[in-house]
């Protein structure tokens, strides 16, 4: 790859798009004007509901007018301004008495009555009336609400202040209860009814600070102490723990379709204009091209992500300043601008982020064949991407070793450990995430390239969707071995019918041996054997070759298969002891481990166990992913690719994490002796060894415990009883590693894919000098 | 010089299940040659040109151009040749002296050596005034001649034309003829592929003819006439692809 080309061809896509009308308005001016035109409309909004005022229907207010010994609650037919936490709200409430309704129903104009002293509240017939002509006043909307003095109110306050005074008891036990008629169903009525509920509450506090001054008692009788709750966290901090997960998201949104629409002109959309054939002819490689194209991509993912949060932040600071200046809102403290620093990080943070989403972007834009389908993938983009992104925004998700495996979170929750000052946590984890994302774009990027790298995409006609015939021509025009996709598919099948088959297999009666025989014959040979052979047969013509079931092994192979599962053994469990250690094997897999261990003790015959737990899964699942999964997948021109991806479709059929990452890594092994030794019994001898280890590894402990001495004693004992000590895992880890060397000798049959890339391979090499 | 040997290619079909686009396609073309690829509308033409740019990959057999193998060395071939086709477009966002001199570069000739090769192209085929329009302005006439200079910026020994004229006027079709005998003149090899036969006969030293990606008829015109017994090439044409059809039709029959 020269670097020369890559930069040739990055420039030329940037002009290209920069003299793109469309492109330019989505990712420049765009951004520019929607936050000023979503502030000022916001702005619009405020003013408008600034205006809006409260109307308060207030009956029985004559009592109150005549006593003068209370606290003044109404003044000028208004509340009292002193009973306000925000004067604005003095001039919003109007208030109106029954006279203002001519035609007031007259239950409602009469007033209500207190439940007599001491008889329980009756609901009269009287009651009932009021309620429906103060429900009709509010549906009609003509007030917001209906403040009710009770007859006999001022009454009762003045028998509660005498007794206060007289020092003796209340003679009721009923208060009476001012009510606030409303209708919760109505914003503004129910804003108007939290605003006079506070101004009431005032108002009882005023009265009752003249009773207690009345009667001479101090006004601390009534609250003794203060609750006064204080919030150590510094203000930047607060600020900080809102910004850092609000931007992060919203940063990443942008990146994402920022990096989308570019990716789908330069791929779909060159080819729809007939130019990507001319760059193909030319001398260009197609991973400059993919290169070139990348950076384009990357360079409007990132700058329309830094023109959104640009543009986002002028605005917001303007309306954040004009509000705390109006006091809108209480909560002003909160939205203060983020400081600089987390934006800072952001957009550091920024650039991997963009790489991955570019890299995803391309692959799928590279295969649409027109615009328009290309704009179609957008949605299953976003699908994918978008739970990774809201994932850290739940409560509780926080930055371990776990989270910082899964792609795009463990970027989002570093960040945001950045942003909330948490360095120590950082360092912890930030090469986990910097390295998962790395993966993650390399890989992306040579998926892109790998799309560019096929005729079938490049060229592709449209075609009717015929499915009938679809299916006759795969079976008809099948292939030596199948193809990369059908092995895809395979995996798939195996995951969906597992999926269906536990969700339907639940537990009846007892966890004993017949029926885990049961759950295991069904598992392997309906969701792992049959789908797989089933795929063989019909769509492969050579399905000994599929199989790898066409040379018979070579007896040198076996005899260093039998000697690679013992030595792999230690190695393996001191493997899944640290795994054990980073991801805490919950409660309920240990149980059913346990369970499952307790039935294998109920078999007939121990041979029976290991036919079952060692042998049949080994037999069943080499078929498939060594078998058929493998064999498809090596139609990508590289051994290790297709031996990596059959170790991760391998690991991915384990029930339980620990088992798939184990898996993923036993897998890798054995994809490569069956690559090695282009045959499956070599595999299966090492899968069936390997597992009547594991399922024999408690029995094993205990004859070492029992006998230090012999070779198994020798063997045992680390740091616990079932871990083998450090020395015999170094020595036996020196012993696989030479037996895997030995096999690297062996001359193998390479896939026609395989043999032209490293041809290839032989004619670029000189070229990079150059 | 350009020598294919026993190219063949096939897809799977949804309809005809494995469809052999080429079927052993050999021919030699010669430095000073045009050498012209006749046949209908997908006779395998395009697939075959195609492959000599190394935009598809044969299935079977391979071509060698310059020395450089098609299949194993397709950086180096594709530095060695000019394509030029019905379906290369020029950029719409890119103006003429841009869009040539990007390939110009990318071919790697120096700063220097590219201006001056341009400027001379740029004469030779009058694009002087259209120098400065975009690719989305220009007539059709105007992209063929910065397709041309495009694929001529590099100086390359081989030369593939894919029913270049297609779609052009009477004018425009005149000049690019033209422009092509003048290149065979340079003593460059040039495969040139068309359905149209007076096109051939004004261009090209030797002709093959394809049908269902097999070489039916393959020599110098006039031999060709001689051989057939028929003076018009059209009719020979027309003539050999019956012939075939009627055998094609016939042979399962007679299996």
């Amino acid at each position: 790859m020269q670097l020369k080309n890559v930069k040739l061809i990055y420039l030329r896509e940037m002009r290209d798009q920069l003299r793109d009308r469309r492109t330019l308005f989505l990712i420049a001016v765009l951004p520019l004007l929607l936050y000023p035109l979503l502030g000022t409309s916001f702005f619009q909004l405020t003013q408008f509901l600034q205006k809006v005022e409260a109307r308060v229907l207030v009956v029985g207010t004559r009592q109150l007018r005549s006593a003068d010994w209370l606290p003044p609650l109404i003044r000028d037919n208004r509340f009292d301004l002193q009973l306000f936490d925000q004067p604005d709200w003095h001039d919003k409430i109007e208030l109106y008495s029954p006279r203002d309704f001519p035609d007031l129903a007259d239950d409602l104009r009469k007033g209500k009555s207190l439940p007599i002293a001491g008889a329980a509240p009756q609901a009269s017939a009287d009651e009932a009336a009021f309620d429906a002509a103060a429900k009709q006043l509010l549906d009609a909307g003509k007030v917001e609400a209906v403040l009710v003095f009770p007859n006999g109110f001022e009454d009762r306050l003045r028998d509660v202040r005498q007794a206060l005074v007289q020092r003796k008891a209340a003679g009721a036990t009923a208060f009476p209860e001012p009510i606030i008629l409303y209708n919760s169903a109505d914003d503004k009525s129910q804003v108007t009814q939290l605003r006079v509920d506070q101004i009431l509450r005032r108002w009882r506090n005023e009265v009752t600070a003249e009773n207690l001054t009345a009667s001479n008692v101090p006004v601390e009788a009534t609250t003794p102490f203060e609750l006064r709750p204080r919030d150590m966290a510094q203000m930047q901090q607060r600020q900080a723990a809102v910004w850092s997960k609000v931007l992060p998201f919203f940063v990443f949104i942008w990146a994402l379709t920022g990096a989308f629409y570019p990716a789908v002109d330069l791929c779909a959309g060159e080819k729809e204009r007939g130019t990507l054939e001319t760059l193909l002819t030319s001398p260009a490689l197609r991973r400059e091209i993919v290169w070139g194209k990348l950076l384009t991509v990357m360079t409007f993912s990132v700058v329309t992500a830094l023109l959104n949060l640009g543009s986002l932040g002028m605005t917001g600071k303007f309306v954040i300043d004009n509000l705390s200046k109006s006091g809108a809102f209480g909560a002003t403290e909160a939205m203060t601008m983020p400081p600089l620093t987390s934006l800072l990080w952001l957009a550091v943070a920024l650039v991997p982020i963009s790489a991955l989403f570019s890299a995803l972007c391309l692959a799928c834009a590279a295969f649409a064949r027109s615009t328009k389908e290309g704009q179609y993938y957008l949605m299953p983009i976003m699908l994918v991407t978008m739970p990774l992104m809201m994932l850290p925004m739940s409560p509780g998700v926080e930055l371990n070793l776990g989270n910082s495996f899964i792609p795009v979170t463990g970027m989002v929750l570093l960040l945001r450990s950045v942003i909330e000052g948490q360095f120590a946590l950082v360092l912890k984890f930030v090469w986990p995430v910097l390295g998962v994302t790395l993966i993650c774009c390399l890989l992306a990027i040579r998926w892109a390239e790998e799309q560019f790298n096929r005729e079938s995409v490049l060229f592709r006609e449209s075609e009717r969707l015929e499915i009938g015939r679809w299916l006759v021509h795969l079976v008809r025009d099948r292939q030596a071995t199948p193809s990369f996709a059908q092995a895809a598919l395979c995996v798939a099948i195996i995951l969906i019918t597992q999926f269906f088959v536990s969700l339907s297999a639940g537990m009846t009666g007892e966890f004993d041996f017949a029926f885990l025989a049961k759950a295991i014959l069904v598992s392997q040979l309906a969701c792992v054997f049959a789908p797989s052979i089933l795929m063989t047969i019909m769509l492969t013509r050579e399905p000994a070759k599929t199989l790898l079931l066409e040379r018979t092994p070579r007896w040198s192979h076996l005899w260093l298969m039998a000697v690679l599962a013992l030595a792999l053994h230690p190695v393996v469990v001191a493997g899944a002891n640290q795994i054990t250690k980073i991801y805490p094997v919950p409660e309920a897999t240990e149980q059913i481990a346990e369970s499952i261990g307790s039935a294998l003790d109920g078999a007939p015959h121990w041979l029976a166990a290991l036919a079952l737990m060692a042998l049949l899964p080994a037999l069943c699942e080499e078929l498939a992913f060594r078998g058929f999964v493998l064999s498809g997948f090596r139609h990508v021109g590289h051994k290790w690719w297709a031996i990596a991806l059959s170790a991760v479709a391998f690991g991915l059929v384990h029930t339980f994490l620990h088992q798939k990452i184990s898996a993923t890594m036993m897998g890798m092994i054995i994809g490569y002796v069956a690559v090695q030794t282009e045959s499956i019994w070599p595999c299966v001898l090492l899968h069936t060894i390997h597992n009547s280890l594991q399922l024999s590894i408690h029995k094993l402990a205990q004859t070492a415990e029992l006998n230090p001495s012999s070779p198994v004693g020798v063997l045992f004992g680390g740091e616990s009883p079932l871990l083998y000590r450090t020395p015999s895992v170094l020595i036996c880890a020196a012993v696989a590693a030479a037996i895997l060397w030995r096999l690297h000798g062996v001359r193998y049959s390479r896939t026609v894919e395989e043999q032209l890339e490293e041809a290839r391979q032989r004619q670029d090499s000189p070229l990079l000098g150059a | 010089m350009i020598e294919a040997r026993n190219l063949s290619k096939a897809y799977a079909d949804l309809h005809r299940g494995q469809f052999v686009a080429l079927d052993g396609l050999s021919f030699t073309a010669k430095p000073g040659e045009v050498y012209g690829l006749l046949g209908p509308n997908g006779a395998g033409k395009t697939t075959a040109l195609r492959i000599l740019s190394t935009v598809l990959q044969p299935t079977g057999g391979t071509a060698i151009i310059n020395g450089f193998d098609v299949v194993t060395q397709p950086s180096q071939v594709r530095a060695h040749i000019g394509f030029m086709s019905a379906n290369t477009a020029v950029y719409d966002r890119m103006t003429a002296w841009e869009m040539v001199e990007y390939f110009g570069k990318l071919y790697g000739i120096d700063d220097e050596r590219l201006r001056d090769r341009m400027e001379h192209l740029f004469d030779r085929l009058q694009m002087q005034e259209i120098r400065d329009l975009l690719g989305a302005k220009m007539s059709t006439g105007m992209k063929q001649k910065v397709s041309i200079a495009r694929a001529i910026v590099h100086d390359p020994p081989v030369l593939i034309f894919d029913e270049a004229t297609n779609g052009l006027d009477v004018l425009v079709a005149r000049s690019l003829l033209e422009a092509v005998a003048e290149l065979r003149d340079q003593g460059k090899c040039i495969i040139f592929s068309t359905h149209i036969m007076r096109e051939a006969e004004r261009l090209c030293n030797r002709v093959a003819i394809v049908h269902h990606g097999r070489l039916l008829a393959e020599g110098p015109i006039d031999e060709l006439r001689e051989k057939h017994a028929q003076h018009d090439l059209e009719d020979l044409f027309f003539d050999l692809i019956r012939a075939n059809e009627r055998r094609l039709a016939g042979a399962p029959a007679a299996n």
